[in-house]
């Protein structure tokens, strides 16, 4: 099996408040991840950290991937080693198109210049699938769009870049069932034996259309459990409270 | 980790030509140098009068008790004309190679075949250079420079020669209309419509001298105008001055929209005045980049003297090391269901400092109207600094007021964001700052808009298509 | 005599007449002790010895010499947990008050001062509260102004406020014919805090002169000033807020807030909202609106049965309820609303 993310007893704070206490995590090519737990487990700060984001801080342990340790490189070096993560809420950057921010992030993800013409038309046809708005494209980035358009954004963007690993952050929250429907479907036209997905969630209806590996259930910072989309039904049906009392 | 956000690119403005004068009048500021000014300038009697008594009202008056610190201005070492060795031409081939050479540099001659319906190039204190397309001098348009008009439209220019701005309105106004010499005169009659700019650009290249040039606009009922004014001098390590005047006339239902890009050398004293008298459902609009001058006072001003009349400001101000650029807007709202919208940035970065100042007055008659400002600064760095002193004064109930100000850096959420799409934390604040001068730099014609995105220059060459 | 007061931090255009505030007022010298004051509390130590120092900013120069040479009432609190009242009571005997108030913030304490006039005749007051907020100190302070429509008020109110300290500021500035207040806040102390919340309510021929000026100077430091205003008649307002983030301040923020109703179109409201700013990690904010009472909840209050007049009481009044909040004291409480009700009238 070839590895591509591995996380050892990763302790992290933000605001010198743990809140990640002894994580573990390995991710395979070609699986998919389901991370579930309740508010304020520690779910979107495993995501940051991953990217290192700096308003986080690790305390203990590691973040491997390929094999190297990518625990202290900054953001834009961890996204060229292959790394993708759809924001719960991206920012809004004016003065600069979605289609030359694609360009862009395109280029410094793969280091190679962008040929305009071919790449117009895949992104064009990614937008079809994914039922955006073709003029979208050519207002600035995420500037006034609505919560659904952000989040197809994120989504289109992750099948330009084709990032080893995607790591999707709430990306279904907030969204009406169709659009849940066209994020599933995104991921599944991103998904091959290749590369791996790490859906963090604490809504089912995203994972009725996709095939699970595995799902963890985060709790006070720890996974708690983990097993197979059987699990899903299960914590669908009786909550986390079972694991939350475990836990205390 | 700081933002690296370069200092402007001075590198085309800086060209010094040889300091190569037919006449420059001895330093300093006395009864005998304005009338040996006016002498040069063949004035009519009421100019000089106009002129003598302006120097009464400068000596008069006092340095402002706010603001920038204006020590380093020393008159006495000023000169207040120099007239370059060239005559006003109409023909680009007809100016004298050196001064041809920096207008092409600064690429007026090119933006002239492209995009402009007329063009003024003034070198120190004289134009040397103006032109206007056929077809709107068959529809009656006048653009030329100020002396042609003051001797060939004296009636014109009489009644609306600093009546607009007033010459007691501050010392650097009576100091202006004492010393005036070269700018442009504009007349657009009723109901002409100019689709295309107009350009002046004004380059003083002559060290401790001063440029004080007078910019002179009607635009009649019904019609409208883009008039675009450029401002650049080479850097010398002694003060330099520029006190020019714009008085601009919007008459009733005219449109004016008066874009500027200033940028001075940093040994600049920019002490600038502008004002608009707005009639009835009229607009002036006003779009500005300063990015220039060693010192700034520059509050462009409009008046809404009409029923419905209308003012936008578009404004950006950005000051890096040395740079103290004090700008802002001020409007008076003069009659009723006036309105005006103002929308300010500044960027402060290696110890420069940027004010914005401010006053909006809604007078007793000016029911229902409309005012909305909003105001944003971005810090680069702890060495710099931001301030914002906006006055608002109201004097009436039935007015819709708002304003909004903000300070603070770039936001580290953002740059975490597009770093995680591969951008290095520079770009990523790079175009974060880029972002930020968006709203500015869409208002500006597309040639002002890449000059002014190279003068912040983001370093994003190569990586945009 | 001549007074120039209220100067703010940094000048702007002469032309724009808000650099200062100029007067022409007469200050009484050599006056009597004032006597009719009410002082409730338990524990705090209470005593008369007050050494000022100089203000930084204060009601100018001759307001402010008039107050170190001829003070006749001067209160030290040093605070113990409670609540404390300070009730100034102007009468026909008590026309002139010269105070000084100085308050140590050893422990958490919530402090009333009162001024109002049980009389007709014009009252003059002349006051200096002096605070310093001691680490991790938490403090509630209301000033309420009641005095009557003939009398000149000033206030000059100074801050220290030190580590992790805490004050809470409410001025209820409703009488007066004139009444001025300059409010400096030195706020030194990591993450040390400062709420202001003021209304106001001018009319005739009032004049109101706030100068407020918050100056940031530790890591993680906080102001909050949020100003709710209305004026009626010929009245004329000046608000100076002035939010200087010092260098050092990283992680400083900075908010504030004026809202101004005109009742009348011959009110004068001018506002001057500044930032300052040397430091970068910093957050500041303003905002200024005015405008009249809005049509449609106008409407469908009166749609409901009130008056016009009782319409624009109740906006007025809802405009201001979050700060009258503040005052936990009930009958104080009761006053202020009753005098809005009445100024209203």
């Amino acid at each position: 099996m070839d590895k591509l993310l591995e996380i050892k007893d990763l302790h992290v704070n933000a605001d010198e408040k743990e809140i990640l206490k002894g994580l573990n995590l390995t991710i395979n090519k070609g699986e998919t991840h389901v991370i579930m737990g309740p508010n304020g487990a520690g779910k979107s700060t495993l995501a940051n950290v991953i990217l290192n984001n700096p308003e986080y801080t690790k305390t203990r342990g590691t973040i491997e991937f390929e094999g190297k340790n990518i625990n202290s490189l900054s953001a834009d070096k961890i996204a060229k080693k292959g790394i993708f993560m759809s924001f719960q809420s991206p920012e809004e950057i004016p003065g600069i198109s979605t289609m030359n921010f694609l360009k862009v992030a395109k280029n410094k993800v793969t280091g190679k210049p962008v040929k305009i013409f071919e790449f117009k038309k895949e992104v064009e046809e990614y937008m079809e699938e994914l039922n955006m708005n073709p003029k979208l494209i050519n207002r600035n980035l995420n500037v006034g769009f609505s919560g659904g358009e952000k989040k197809k954004n994120e989504i289109l963007q992750m099948l330009v870049l084709n990032p080893k690993l995607a790591i999707l952050d709430e990306t279904d929250s907030g969204l009406d069932v169709d659009a849940v429907r066209t994020v599933s479907k995104g991921i599944k036209m991103y998904k091959s034996k290749e590369n791996a997905v790490l859906i963090i969630t604490h809504n089912m209806k995203i994972l009725s259309e996709l095939k699970v590996d595995y799902v963890h259930v985060l709790i006070n910072g720890k996974i708690v459990t983990t097993g197979t989309d059987k699990l899903v039904k299960e914590i669908e049906k009786d909550g986390f409270a079972k694991y939350k009392k475990a836990e205390i | 980790m700081r933002t690296k956000v370069e200092d402007i690119n001075r590198n085309i403005y800086d060209i010094k030509n040889k300091d190569n004068y037919e006449f420059k009048i001895k330093k300093g500021l006395s009864k005998e140098i304005v009338e040996e000014i006016s002498k040069q300038k063949n004035d009519p009697d009421w100019m000089r009068e106009i002129r003598l008594k302006a120097l009464e009202t400068y000596e008069k008056l006092d340095l402002p008790t706010w603001g920038p610190d204006l020590s380093e201005l020393k008159m006495d070492n000023i000169a207040t004309y120099v007239k370059p060795k060239s005559d006003l031409n109409s023909s680009w081939d007809d100016v004298p190679e050196d001064i041809k050479n920096t207008f092409d540099k600064l690429g007026i001659p090119e933006a002239e075949k492209k995009s402009l319906a007329g063009v003024g190039a003034q070198y120190d204190s004289e134009v040397v250079y103006h032109s206007i397309k056929e077809d709107l001098l068959k529809k009656g348009v006048i653009y030329t420079d100020m002396e042609t008009a003051v001797k060939q439209y004296p009636e014109i220019v009489k009644e609306h020669f600093m009546k607009c701005v007033p010459i007691n309105d501050h010392k650097f106004v009576a100091l202006h209309a004492a010393v005036w010499s070269g700018g442009s005169f504009v007349y657009v009659p009723k109901g002409v419509k100019l689709d295309i700019p107009l350009q002046s650009y004004f380059r003083l290249n002559s060290p401790e001298s001063g440029q004080f040039e007078h910019t002179l606009i009607i635009v009649d009922e019904g019609a409208s105008l883009h008039f675009i004014e450029g401002c650049s001098a080479p850097k010398y390590n002694k003060v330099n001055l520029h006190a020019g005047c714009v008085e601009l006339y919007v008459k009733d239902g005219a449109y004016l929209r008066y874009s500027t890009i200033e940028n001075w050398s940093k040994n600049m004293m920019n002490l600038n005045t502008k004002k608009a008298i707005v009639g009835k459902n009229a607009q002036i609009d006003w779009v500005t980049g300063s990015f220039g001058s060693r010192v700034s006072m520059l509050y462009p001003m409009s008046i809404l003297n009409g029923e419905n009349a209308k003012t936008e400001y578009t404004g950006i101000t950005f000051a890096g090391k040395g740079q103290n650029l004090d700008t802002g807007f001020k409007v008076i709202h003069n009659a009723k269901n006036t309105s005006s919208l103002v929308n300010s940035k500044s960027i402060s970065k290696g110890g420069g400092s940027c004010t914005y100042r401010a006053l909006v007055r809604v007078s007793e008659n000016a029911k229902n109207s409309k005012c909305s400002v909003s105001c944003e600064s971005l810090m680069l760095d702890d060495i710099s600094r931001s301030d914002t002193i906006p006055v608002n004064d109201i004097r009436t109930d039935e007015v819709t007021f708002s304003h909004e100000a903000k300070i603070g850096k770039i936001s580290d959420k953002e740059i975490f964001y597009l770093m995680s799409r591969g951008l290095s934390e520079e770009d990523a604040k790079a175009m974060i700052v880029r972002g930020f001068a968006y709203p500015i730099s869409k208002e500006l014609p597309v040639e002002y808009a890449v000059e002014m995105n190279n003068l912040i220059n983001l370093e994003l060459e190569g990586s945009i298509g | 005599m001549n007074v120039k007061l209220n100067e703010t931090p940094v000048r702007t255009s002469r032309n724009f007449q808000i650099n200062n505030l100029k007067l022409d007022i007469d200050i009484p010298t050599k006056i009597k002790e004032f006597e009719n004051i009410e002082i409730i509390n338990q524990e705090s130590k209470i005593t008369k010895e007050i050494e000022l120092n100089d203000l930084v900013y204060g009601n100018g120069e001759e307001l402010e010499e008039n107050n170190i040479k001829y003070s006749n009432n001067k209160i030290r609190i040093e605070t113990k947990k409670e609540d404390i009242k300070l009730i100034y009571n102007f009468d026909d005997k008590n026309l002139e008050l010269i105070n000084q108030i100085e308050i140590i913030g050893n422990n958490d304490a919530n402090i009333i001062i009162e001024y109002k006039s049980n009389t007709d005749k014009k009252c003059f007051h002349n006051g200096i509260i002096k605070t310093i907020a001691k680490e991790n100190c938490k403090l509630n302070i209301v000033i309420v102004n009641l005095m009557n429509d003939k009398s000149n008020s000033f206030e000059a109110i100074e801050n220290d406020i030190l580590e992790n300290a805490v004050v809470n500021y409410t001025i209820i500035d409703l009488g007066g014919k004139t009444s001025v207040t300059n409010y400096y806040s030195n706020i030194l102390g990591v993450n040390a805090s400062n709420d202001l919340k003021t209304i106001y309510l001018g009319k005739n021929e009032e004049i109101k002169d706030l100068n407020y000026i918050a100056e940031l100077k530790g890591e993680k430091t906080n102001i909050d000033i949020d100003v709710q205003g209305v004026l009626d008649g010929n009245c004329k307002k000046n608000f100076k807020g002035t939010i200087d983030f010092k260098k050092g301040c990283k992680k400083a923020k900075g908010n504030e807030n004026e809202f101004c109703l005109l009742l009348s179109d011959k009110a004068k409201s001018i506002a001057l909202p500044m930032l300052l700013c040397t430091e970068d990690e910093v957050e500041g904010n303003h905002s200024t609106a005015s405008g009249k009472v809005d049509n449609k909840s106008l409407f469908y209050i009166m749609s409901r049965g009130l008056s016009y007049k009782e319409a624009v009481k109740l906006i007025v009044k809802s405009n201001f309820n979050k700060i009258i909040d503040r005052i936990l004291d009930e009958e104080i409480k009761k006053e202020v609303l009753e005098e809005i009700d009445r100024r209203l009238d």
